[in-house]
């Protein structure tokens, strides 16, 4: 981020760099910066608030004015607390262990009842408009299990992506499948965290279940980069 | 994640994380804001579902066209510690697009580019420098006179 600004302003246009890790932005001294002290993730502050992300934007903006960089201001107050909300519950109870160790096809058969189980919901969070990240690779929740426990069984498949390496096929679709789940479970207003959400989806859903069973595979890879992706890449380090 | 929420190691790898040193760049000036165009740059690896996603550790952008339909933004970014909910509840939360048009409404700003861009964080920033300048050119064509980065 610091470095693009730095480019960017040796080509002659003038920039201001918001940053999360301020640092960082000390450290490497682009000309403009305005360090946040919000979440990581959440340069503007918090979701759902034009107010507070209004006066983060316009501090930034108003940098833009000056010259004699490197400036680094610190935007002084903290994110907004969250709307009053419910707290969140998981929209389907945890999945059974023993579905987990059948085999393939008995798997996917139990994946698909979840997803039937979290389809309603995830429909109700499309039709209220809210964002479908789970739209990377085309492919529906089932053929995304179908396509793990295929790469699981076969780690050396060709890739279902033209131009992507297989394991970073299965990373897209791996996510698209999170964040269908995420959809639904986003679809009851109710307060939640990211690790809240991930927590429940890779400890008590079938889907994320296959999802760590895939990062072990790749663990598992003679490649030393694709180890290194899978390590960093398909759970949170807790 | 509040960094200081953040579990160790994991904390002091981040903070410690060693940044190269570019150097100072003299600062550019431009009109005042009410007067320029502003671009945004997103580190988020947004873009339209129906691009390409991010490769990690290559160098490339993406286009936001200003008038292409916002809730069709999808990430790719691989990072497993990206706040997702707040991406999930809010574009603006990573990417203050309708903030910047309100701006420009209430005459406090110029205009917003015809076109904004999308990296993947996570890449050396030195794998940039090239590319930028291609980037460069495109917001000189667009009259760009401002560009606020957003990390996420």
């Amino acid at each position: 981020m610091c470095g693009l600004a730095h480019y960017l302003e040796r080509h002659g246009l003038p920039t201001v760099a918001i940053a999360l890790i301020g640092k960082h932005a000390a450290a490497m001294r682009p000309p403009r910066a305005l360090a946040v002290p919000f979440e990581l993730g959440r340069p503007l502050g918090a979701p759902n608030a034009p107010e507070f992300q209004r006066r983060v934007l316009g501090d930034a903006l108003r940098l833009l004015a000056r010259t004699d960089g490197p400036i680094l201001e610190t935007f002084p107050d903290a994110p907004p607390a969250p709307a009053e909300l419910p707290p969140w519950t998981p929209p389907i109870a945890p999945a059974r262990t023993e579905a987990a160790s059948g085999d393939d096809a008995a798997i996917a058969a139990a994946a698909a009842a979840e997803i039937a189980q979290l389809r309603p919901s995830y429909e109700r969070w499309v039709s209220a408009g809210g964002r479908r990240l789970d739209r990377i690779t085309g492919k529906a929740p089932e053929e995304i299990v179908a396509l793990i426990l295929a790469f699981t069984r076969d780690p050396a498949m060709a890739s279902p992506m033209a131009g992507y390496p297989a394991h970073l096929a299965v990373k897209f679709a791996a996510d698209d499948l999170k964040h269908f789940y995420y959809e639904a479970a986003l679809a009851r207003p109710a307060r939640v965290t990211d690790l809240e959400m991930d927590d429940w989806f890779f400890a008590r859903t079938l889907a994320g279940g296959l999802i760590v069973r895939l990062r072990d595979v790749l663990l598992k890879s003679d490649d030393e980069r694709v180890r290194s992706f899978a390590a960093t890449s398909f759970v949170r380090a807790r | 994640m509040f960094l200081d929420d953040m579990p160790e190691p994991q904390r002091s790898a981040l903070l410690d994380h060693l940044m190269p040193d570019l150097g100072e760049t003299p600062c550019v000036g431009g009109p005042p804001l009410a007067r320029r165009r502003i671009a945004l740059v997103t580190t988020a690896a947004l873009h339209g579902f129906r691009d390409p996603p991010f490769v990690p550790g290559r160098a490339e952008y993406r286009v936001i066209p200003d008038d292409m339909d916002m809730g069709a933004l999808v990430t790719s970014h691989v990072s497993t510690n990206i706040d997702r909910i707040g991406i999930l509840n809010d574009i603006d939360t990573v990417f203050p697009i309708h903030r910047l048009r309100e701006l420009v409404a209430a005459g406090a700003v110029g205009a917003t580019a015809p076109r904004h861009y999308s990296f993947m964080g996570a890449t050396p920033p030195m794998a940039y420098a090239e590319l930028i300048a291609e980037v460069a050119d495109e917001m000189k064509r667009d009259r760009v006179e401002g560009i606020v980065l957003a990390p996420v």
